[in-house]
């Protein structure tokens, strides 16, 4: 059988329903040298490369408490195992919310959107998870429940572990509970979209973009089959390479104005037909493209990261080098989803190795595998591109959380 | 450090940096014996000033060679003693790095060497639409790199984040003088979130060379209210009305009578003097949307029993009510020859009760207290006013200063919101986190900085290289 992220070898999931109980499962495994491997909704294990070693699953699942939440100071702490929806649904009662974009978001865990640094599309306005966390509690592979920043918006006590426990995958801690910042809920969105017809006049309008006088929320460029058939879009124009999505929020007034000045902006930049997309369209429309990245759980999802600027050059490279390559990017920060609805081990070589990497780093950035078939075996080239210089130092610090290594053994860029 | 062995250290030094880059008479290191906090005072065995990275490096290994401390040093605005240099040794000042690298406003970064000064970037990017958000009030004078080693803030973080939220990636020479890159300009790099580390990590863990920031879009239009109450609950309570209604103002700052009267005689504003608090609110954006914001801040100011709400006529106006904002500390030296401020934060609702605190202790210890602060992010400022030169007024303040640090932690706050742990409050750090909390943030230390010769005890009260705990190491101002 292989042996892979999404089906690691473990015994048995442990469930912890307190932090103490979950550092004493740790502490436990950490003298045994088992192996554990965090889980919350279980919605991002298809990243990194497969785990070998066998072990335990840890879910934090049972983790779910709202441990306080002051809305008037606009932060809440939550044990790490809530779902994102709950939390949504919480925060709104109070007209408030935690603007970071989680696909899956019933099954999806807080603690398991901060461990993996999952974002979306707001991004570009509101920036990403990391910054909204401002106090975090974990266990290290010690077994040791530790915690950093607190409660209040602006802490600068001690080392940021919110910001060194975002996106470290559970190979440093298990997150066990955290303090977010929280915004007011906006009252009206709306989409405006048009299509561009070479990947040059996209660039063009992306520029544009950041002089106009709009505030976009999102950027959205997305090429491929499966966009030019849409049929919340509509149908692309014949001659479409991408199509750009900007989605705005905001106060009633702000949002008309910002729809009607970005059509006349476009207008302006000889781009004739835009449309604008919003009410429940609007609302669908966010969600798609939150879901976008992981919504095939057979193919295989690239995530690349590059210069704004470099992100249509970027797009045409992948779309040259295969042409069934589904593409969403955050265009203005330069991130950029690539994926394949089918994709083979012999493929790694010609289509990442040689093909979506050397195309990021000349883009100013990198690209890694995101989201991965359960039954692919992939190199740690293919997965994670070419060794990052800092790896050694990220090494180091993965030895003093776990010193035994025990926790989401070799599945992260720095701990194999 | 062994005298002996200075002059030696003196020669390589300047061979790595040449004569001009180096100072070692005791008449010219007494300015870098202490930083904005000058309770603690101890003068560095030499300065030195490299022009650039590899210079660092050279300065680095040198430390390590000859076994001595070494600490960096921006501007030295730092309030919380993070560049004492604990022990002497090597100062590392970085103020002639000061080059402004890359201004790419496509992709929306600037790249800078750590000693450029916070508002010479803003100046770099008049007229271009976009600008550097973090704007602590020093920003006259401070530099990026200072700004990332203390992870500064300011009076626009309520919206805009601090400066550990416009970091992309900096270029820092570690303990053992090894040159990385964390970051860069491309988001979301693989592995572990190193700028987000660094920044904050008040010079402990590598010294930054160069440093890529994010710019952001100026705000199409500016709506800047003045609150004025007559009391220091009403204004409070004002403030949590403004953020209840879901507004969240670009800034939201507050001054009390007592620094009113200083701001007033210095910049001649037309404060009402017998105000007992007033807001300073803002707010930008969309011009679409101001109207209606300010509109309903002035409504919820008048329900909490404003006596009054201005509003900034024009851009000069609102330049002025800045000034006074920003220089409130230099406004200060009217009323005493010495002053110490404190940084604690609490949840903006306990906002009303750590004023009274403050009051009281004021009264207790017979300090004279007067409040200038980031009133929307809960971060207080107290500046409790004093003579340096009176031995039991120190002791006073720094008793006072304790208590009120005490206080912000017993309400769920912290006791830096953008200072810094430094020297000054690292006997707080028991408080806030515990023995276990501690030994992890030691252990990252460590493995960045294993040796302990970088800023050793600094932030963490077992921070120095031989693991002894560390107490207020180097105190000598009037004590």
């Amino acid at each position: 059988m292989t042996v892979t992220a999404k089906t690691p070898p473990r015994s048995e999931t442990q469930s912890p329903a307190t932090a103490e109980e979950l550092a004493e499962i740790v502490a436990r495994a950490a003298a045994a040298e088992t192996a554990l491997y965090p889980v919350g909704g279980g919605t991002g294990l298809n990243f990194g490369l497969p785990a070998r070693r066998s072990g335990l699953s840890l879910s934090t699942t049972q983790l779910n408490r709202v441990v306080d939440y002051p809305a008037r100071d606009m932060t809440i702490t939550v044990e790490a195992g809530r779902s994102m929806q709950s939390l949504r649904e919480l925060l709104a009662t109070q007209g408030q919310r935690l603007p970071v974009d989680a696909p899956q978001a019933d099954t999806a865990t807080i603690g398991g959107v901060i461990a993996t640094a999952t974002s979306g599309p707001r991004r570009f306005g509101h920036g990403s998870i990391r910054d909204f966390v401002i106090g975090i509690s974990a266990v290290d592979g010690r077994g040791v429940a530790f915690k950093a920043g607190g409660r209040v918006v602006k802490n600068v006590a001690g080392y940021d572990f919110c910001k060194l426990l975002t996106g470290s995958r559970g190979a440093l801690a298990v997150i066990t509970q955290v303090t977010l910042k929280l915004r007011p809920v906006a009252e009206s969105t709306a989409w405006v979209v048009c299509d561009i017809a070479s990947y040059e006049k996209a660039e063009t309008v992306l520029a544009e973009l950041v002089r106009s006088a709009i505030v976009p929320t999102a950027i959205e460029l997305v090429a491929g089959p499966a966009w030019e058939r849409d049929n919340l879009l509509g149908p692309a124009s014949g001659c479409c390479a991408a199509r750009l999505l900007v989605g705005v929020e905001g106060a009633a007034v702000e949002v008309a104005w910002m729809t009607r000045q970005l059509q006349r902006e476009w207008r302006e930049q000889g781009i004739a037909d835009s449309q604008v997309i919003d009410a429940s369209g609007a609302a669908e429309l966010w969600s798609r493209l939150c879901e976008f990245p992981v919504e095939s759980a057979s193919g295989l999802t690239v995530k690349a990261t590059v210069r704004p600027s470099a992100v249509t050059r970027f797009v045409a490279a992948a779309r040259a080098i295969d042409e069934r390559a589904l593409i969403q990017s955050h265009a203005g920060n330069g991130i950029v989803y690539v994926r394949y609805p089918e994709f083979t081990a012999n493929e790694a070589l010609p289509v990442l190795v040689r093909g979506l990497q050397p195309a990021a780093v000349a883009a100013g950035g990198h690209a890694v595998v995101y989201q991965c078939p359960a039954d692919l075996e992939l190199t740690h080239q293919a997965v994670w591109g070419p060794a990052a210089p800092a790896s050694a130092i990220m090494a180091s610090v993965k030895k003093q959380f776990d010193p035994a290594g025990i926790l989401n053994p070799g599945l992260s860029l720095f701990a194999c | 450090m062994i005298a002996t062995r200075l002059p030696a250290l003196v020669d390589r030094l300047r061979a790595v940096v040449g004569d001009d880059g180096v100072l070692s008479a005791h008449s010219d290191l007494v300015v870098y014996e202490c930083d904005g906090f000058v309770i603690e005072k101890n003068c560095p065995d030499v300065a030195v000033f490299p022009r650039t990275a590899a210079q660092v490096q050279a300065i680095v290994r040198l430390c390590n060679e000859f076994d001595v401390p070494f600490l960096p040093r921006g501007a030295g605005t730092s309030l919380a003693g993070g560049c004492l240099p604990v022990g002497g040794g090597v100062m590392i000042v970085l103020t002639r790095m000061k080059e402004i690298l890359e201004i790419n406003l496509r992709d929306r970064y600037a790249v800078v060497q750590p000693g450029v000064v916070n508002v010479w970037l803003t100046q770099a990017l008049k007229g271009t639409g976009y600008h550097y958000a973090p704007d602590p009030s020093s920003q006259g004078a401070c530099t990026i790199g200072g700004n990332v080693a203390t992870n500064s803030g300011g009076p626009h973080t309520l919206k805009y984040g601090v400066t550990v939220n416009h970091v992309l990636g900096v270029e820092a020479v570690l303990p053992d003088g090894t040159l990385v890159e964390f970051g860069g300009l491309s988001e979301d790099q693989p592995g572990l979130d190193l700028p987000g580390l660094i920044v904050g990590s008040e010079g402990t863990l590598a010294i930054v060379t160069k440093v890529w920031v994010r710019l952001t879009r100026d705000p199409q239009g500016w709506r800047t209210m003045l609150g004025i109450f007559e009391s220091v609950a009403d204004a409070t309570n004002a403030i949590s009305a403004i953020i209840g209604a879901g507004i969240v103002p670009a800034a939201l700052e507050m001054m009390d009578q007592g620094i009113l009267v200083a701001v007033e005689e210095a910049f001649r504003f037309g404060f009402p003097l017998d105000a007992q608090a007033i807001l300073l609110i803002e707010v930008d954006g969309l011009e679409a949307g101001l109207d209606q914001q300010r509109d309903r801040i002035i409504e919820l100011c008048r329900a909490n029993n404003a006596r009054d709400v201005r509003l900034a006529a024009s851009a000069a106006e609102r330049q002025l009510l800045w000034k006074c904002r920003k220089q409130a500390f230099g406004a200060v030296g009217r009323l005493s020859p010495s002053y110490c401020t404190q940084d604690g934060v609490v949840p903006r609702t306990k906002l009303p009760y750590i004023l009274e605190r403050i009051i009281d202790i004021g009264r207790r210890h017979e300090i004279r207290i007067v409040n200038v602060f980031h009133a929307g992010d809960g971060n207080i400022h107290p500046i409790l006013l004093f003579d340096e030169r009176d031995a039991d007024q120190v002791r006073r303040v720094l008793a006072a200063s304790g208590e009120i640090l005490d206080e912000c932690i017993a309400c769920g706050g912290s006791v830096t919101g953008e200072h810094g742990i430094g020297v000054e409050k690292i006997e707080f750090m028991h408080k806030l986190f515990s023995a276990a909390d501690l030994d992890v943030m030691a252990r990252v230390r460590h493995s960045f900085n294993p040796a302990g010769r970088l800023s050793p005890a600094k932030m963490l009260p077992t921070a120095g290289a031989c693991g002894l705990e560390q107490r207020h190491p180097g105190r000598r101002a009037a004590m």
